[in-house]
């Protein structure tokens, strides 16, 4: 009696290792297969075509010999030591926050720092001082650091009094706002430090006035984006309350500015406050184009802040204000001690995508003449034989500036929610 | 009033009712009364420093070229002939901006969900580049390669119809012929026919189950009706650009200009890389449990796919879509910057005589209607979406 050996089945296609993998995401199929030779090819293509514009024909020298432009606008040479001072505080801002929020300011501290190292130690021409602020930064993060206690991991007993109430876990996750209170003095003088050091003050030697005018660059753009946004929040809060009131002329008057701010586009809203603006400020008083820009700006962004605002209070659940109403909390005191501070905790990532999509709006402000980035740009191509054809250079340089900092700040933003735990209950 | 104020032993700072109404009351004079002052100061200022203001320009000619036209244009035309040839060019923008953007949007969307990892990936990078590089630098760049073309005389020629070169796309076009209207009109009778039996066959197909090839049924119907006619009647002739003249000027066809181009490919590409991110989260929020159910009573994966994975995705996918739409529109805008004459630019242009507020507050009037229509839609499709009471 033969036992007929049957022959043993194959194995199955593996799925670890990279064989695996490879089946798994490029090869699963006859049809997957093809879309990636096919790809694959298309890809190998355009990474050769475009090394090799980048790496040989192209011609960066206008970006090279522009970059002050780019960055600063026509900021006067003889002051731009103040300029660094101002990213030293944000250094230690960066430093403190890495301390205070490890998991979302970790990474972009690193950035800061490399960014700081690179423009530093590259060659080209650069007085040696600025060099040696720029690279001050990267001690300054590091002393920023340490100077930060350790966040405590919990603060058990501040509510002790609520203990048992649905409120008592609503206000333990309002209060991250208050526990780096340290920090968000430091921020407070850091910001006055930065106004005062960019505009300087009459009279202070080393000091000397800027004319705002003068303000250009990139670092427009980011200085109206942070106010924009930092002065839109306020008035977005309180739009948003208005939306919310139960008084219809004031509840009607919300909605239209709200409304009609958000339909027009910003380019329309920028020349109507260059003829309009002026006409509510005394005569021989000229407000410079810059102001002109900031307000506009922040009318702007009040009108998406306030939706934001709203759609974060109506977020918070209807048992935050049962509770609240149950403890004899009267309406104002429910939304502003209830609502609000939980709505605001919900919009924390929508604030950074509003100053991703401010940041790249601050770019239209060339439309009541001014020199920010991506005006500089233009410039630099069209008002200069030399550099006629370098446009493609110039534009893909702003691209890429713009789009490092959008996608950063998307980055962190995404950190953020993890930290907060938005989303989660 | 004396009811709702004097209630018997309630003094009047203790009774809501008439705290009710004084808040209201002061709350209303607060809000009118700073409106009130904004607008009398501006309009005092209008008239001390003689700023021209008024709607009386509006019929006189307006004297300025605008470039392209959609209705023919000529510059002894109104101002307000003007306004309107430049809000089409904007309307044309953004029409054509929202069907593209769509289009591509949906494709990468879909393509970011692919099992297939390096086509997921690509997605990934185009979402993230487009989407983070403001709409003005994508515009000034595209502009830049458009103009870096050919000349016309060496441009790039497709088959001897299409040419592409740095004046701009030009390429066959229909011209109407006497039968036109009347096939537009059975083409039109085609496509309600198509819905209504989409309609029908869908639901049958829902509700017992047998299929019925909807979608193709529709197809046929409007794409037969309409190809019938359009061989019976010949409405239709083709218009081939071709060269002309000393100069090589191109004529005949549609001529796309070469910063009409370089915005509409601006404006799709950055508005798609939104479209695709949202078409994923529709997707993505449709659960799994959904498909697995679906498969687990036997419907087939693209049955699966139209009758449930599908509308419940549109559901959250249409609403931010419309916004999207509206941002194109109002991004259109940005044309200002790069030379194609829309409603902004062709608006910013006549305030060198006319008056420029006037000229600007009917800009912003326009916009707002176009904003007003898209949410319009946006509140119909959401009240016909709204889960029925069973």
């Amino acid at each position: 009696m033969t036992a007929r050996a049957t022959p043993a089945p194959l194995p199955p296609a593996t799925t670890v290792g990279l064989q695996g993998w490879l089946r798994q995401n490029l090869f699963s199929s006859w049809g997957n297969s093809v879309v990636t030779v096919v790809l694959a090819v298309v890809l190998a293509w355009v990474v050769v075509n475009l090394g090799a514009w980048v790496f040989v024909e192209a011609d960066w020298t206008v970006i090279i010999s522009r970059a002050p432009l780019y960055i600063v606008g026509l900021y006067p040479y003889e002051s731009y030591w103040r300029l660094c001072i101002c990213l030293l505080l944000i250094s230690v801002l960066l430093g403190m926050s890495w301390r205070a929020w490890p998991n979302a300011a970790r990474r972009f501290a690193f950035g800061f720092g490399a960014v700081m190292l690179f423009v530093g130690v590259f060659p080209h021409e650069m007085a040696p001082e600025h060099r040696a602020l720029l690279l001050l930064n990267l001690p300054f993060i590091g002393l920023g650091y340490v100077l930060t206690p350790r966040p405590a991991e919990t603060s058990p007993g501040r509510f002790e009094a609520m203990a048992g109430s649905a409120l008592a876990p609503a206000l333990e996750r309002v209060a991250i706002f208050s526990t780096p209170r340290r920090m968000i003095i430091a921020a407070l003088v850091a910001l006055v430090l930065t106004m005062i050091l960019i505009l300087g003050i009459a009279g202070v030697p080393g000091l000397d006035p800027v004319n705002p005018q003068d303000l250009g660059g990139l670092m427009i753009n980011l200085l109206l984006a942070f106010f924009g946004i930092v002065c839109s929040l306020p008035i977005g809060v309180g739009l948003a309350l208005g939306r919310r009131s139960s008084l219809p002329i004031l509840k009607v008057a919300c909605v239209i500015f709200i409304e009609v701010i958000r339909g027009v586009p910003l380019i329309t809203l920028l020349f109507m406050s260059r003829h309009i603006l002026p006409l509510t400020f005394p005569e021989d008083l000229n407000i410079d184009r810059v102001y002109l820009a900031g307000i506009t700006i922040t009318i702007f962004s009040s009108a998406y802040m306030a939706e934001n605002v709203r759609g974060g209070m109506a977020a918070v659940q209807a048992g935050q204000t049962e509770a609240a109403q149950a403890l004899g909390l009267r309406g104002w005191q429910t939304t502003l001690l209830i609502t609000l501070p939980q709505g605001l905790r919900n919009i924390i990532p929508a604030i950074v995508g509003q100053f991703i999509s401010l940041f790249k709006d601050t770019s239209l402000v060339y439309f009541i003449g001014m020199l920010d980035l991506v005006e500089m740009g233009r410039v630099s191509v069209q008002g200069n034989q030399e550099f006629i054809d370098n446009g493609r250079e110039v534009y893909l340089f702003i691209a890429l500036v713009f789009w490092v900092f959008c996608f950063s700040m998307s980055f962190i933003s995404r950190r953020i929610e993890g930290v907060l735990g938005v989303g989660r209950r | 009033m004396t009811r709702l104020l004097y209630v018997q032993g309630v003094p009047i700072w203790r009774n809501v009712v008439a705290l009710r109404w004084i808040v209201q009351i002061v709350s209303a004079v607060v809000v009118l009364s700073t409106i009130a002052l904004f607008l009398l100061n501006v309009a005092r200022e209008i008239e001390a420093r003689d700023i021209p203001f008024g709607f009386t320009f509006l019929d006189r000619a307006a004297q300025i070229p605008i470039g392209e036209a959609v209705i023919p244009y000529d510059p002894s035309d109104s101002y307000l002939y003007g306004l309107l040839v430049a809000g089409l060019n904007t309307i044309r923008a953004s029409v054509l901006g929202v069907i593209l953007a769509t289009a591509i949007g949906i494709l990468i969307g879909v393509a970011r969900l692919s099992p297939n990892w390096l086509l997921s990936r690509i997605a990934l990078v185009y979402i993230e580049v487009f989407r983070n590089i403001p709409l003005i630098v994508q515009l000034l760049f595209w502009l830049t390669i458009v103009l870096t073309l050919p000349k016309v005389a060496e441009g790039y020629v497709i088959a001897e119809s299409i040419f592409i070169n740095n004046s701009g796309f030009y390429m066959p076009w229909f011209e109407a012929q006497d039968g036109f209207w009347p096939w537009a009109l059975i083409t039109a009778i085609g496509v309600a026919l198509a819905v209504y039996a989409f309609h029908r066959l869908n639901r049958r197909e829902t509700e017992t189950g047998q299929q019925s090839y909807p979608l193709l049924a529709a197809a046929v119907i409007a794409i037969g009706l309409s190809l019938v006619a359009l061989l019976i009647l010949r409405p239709l002739a083709i218009d081939i650009p071709q060269v002309e003249g000393r100069f090589g000027r191109l004529q005949g066809g549609a001529q796309l200009s070469g910063s009409f181009l370089a915005l509409l490919v601006g404006l799709v590409v950055y508005t798609s890389a939104f479209i695709a991110e949202i078409v994923r989260a529709g997707i993505q929020s449709v659960g799994k449990g959904q498909t697995e159910a679906a498969r687990s009573v036997g419907l087939s994966g693209m049955l699966t796919l139209r009758h449930v994975t599908f509308p419940q995705a549109l559901r959250v996918i249409i609403p931010p879509l419309i916004s999207q739409f509206l941002n194109l529109t109002k991004n259109s805008s940005l044309a200002a910057a790069i030379g194609y004459p829309d409603l902004v630019s062709v608006a910013n242009t006549m305030t060198q005589i006319a008056p420029a507020i006037s000229l600007f507050m009917i800009v912003m009037v326009s916009y707002l209607s176009m904003s007003l229509l898209y949410s319009l839609i946006g509140n119909l499709y959401n009240r016909m979406i709204r889960f029925k009471a069973a």
